[in-house]
């Protein structure tokens, strides 16, 4: 559309594979979603963490799936290379992994009077990082 | 007229940043605006890419194009002028929701970005499984 796959993963600095994979997440994390909010009876046992369950063990895959292709490089002597890409998709990663943290933790959460509740702007924080990052990717890159 | 590359990046990111600085605004009580006021970086965003790929399309269709000048096919345009307007459906059904304007079940404002992931992905797996990178 606006971006072909390779200048997608060109940015983003992701494998297709990796794209895939965090797509089917985000499809099947939506759905239990909506299961969650319109299920009533049905989805009582489902929590937040367990809704966004899919997004956090596609996180695991895509850190797994990097580990192995960062050995591989290594092994075939792209020891750089392989360094930094283990190094930005762990960046990428972990701060997707804080966010999803942090919005189950706000969205499981009670109000109780004196209680500290989480704002917004905090649990977007990780997202904002993630931005500032790709613009920095993007230009050394483009 | 064609943007580059890094004009597509940057008008990408700063419609996102735009959009998510509202939302937090929003989110936090702190801007008391309509939805759909929240997603005008989404609407201006997605009318762009609605402009760009009519115009692409316009100009296929036009007399004298070479088809061999290496641009996409019409297919695959079709389905980029699907999914833009599928993301608007959603966006619009979501506003609507969170405004209150329809009675509605969450599933079915999830119905038009459940087709664009499907679409999106089956796009995808092609690309990865068959090889091409287009």
């Amino acid at each position: 559309m606006l971006f072909s796959l390779r200048e997608a993963v060109q940015w983003l600095g992701l494998a297709p594979f990796e794209l895939l994979l965090q797509g089917l997440a985000l499809l099947a994390a939506s759905a239990l979603v909506a299961l969650k909010a319109d299920g009533g009876e049905a989805s009582a046992g489902l929590s937040w963490w367990g809704a966004l369950g899919p997004l956090f063990a596609a996180d695991g895959l895509c850190t797994y799936f990097t580990a192995i292709v960062s050995v591989r490089l290594f092994q075939d002597g792209e020891k750089r290379l392989a360094v930094l890409r283990l190094f930005w998709v762990l960046t990428l990663l972990s701060l997707k992994f804080v966010f999803e943290m942090l919005l189950c933790q706000k969205l499981g959460q009670e109000p109780k009077p004196g209680r500290e509740q989480l704002w917004y702007g905090l649990i977007m924080a990780p997202v904002f990082i993630l931005l500032q990052l790709l613009m920095i990717r993007a230009c050394r890159i483009f | 007229m064609r943007m580059t590359l890094g004009q597509r990046v940057l008008l990408t990111w700063l419609f996102i940043l735009l959009f998510l600085i509202m939302l937090v605004l929003k989110l936090d009580e702190k801007a008391p605006w309509s939805w759909f006021l929240i997603f005008i970086p989404v609407w201006i965003f997605d009318t762009i890419l609605l402009v760009m790929i009519i115009v692409k399309m316009a100009r296929r269709c036009k007399s004298g194009f070479d088809p061999r000048n290496g641009s996409l096919n019409l297919k695959k345009k079709a389905w980029y002028l699907t999914a833009i307007l599928l993301k608007l459906a959603f966006c619009l059904a979501l506003c609507a929701k969170l405004e209150q304007f329809a009675v509605m079940k969450l599933t079915y404002v999830f119905i038009p970005l459940w087709a664009l992931l499907i679409g999106g992905m089956i796009e995808l797996g092609y690309n990865i499984f068959c090889g091409r990178r287009d």
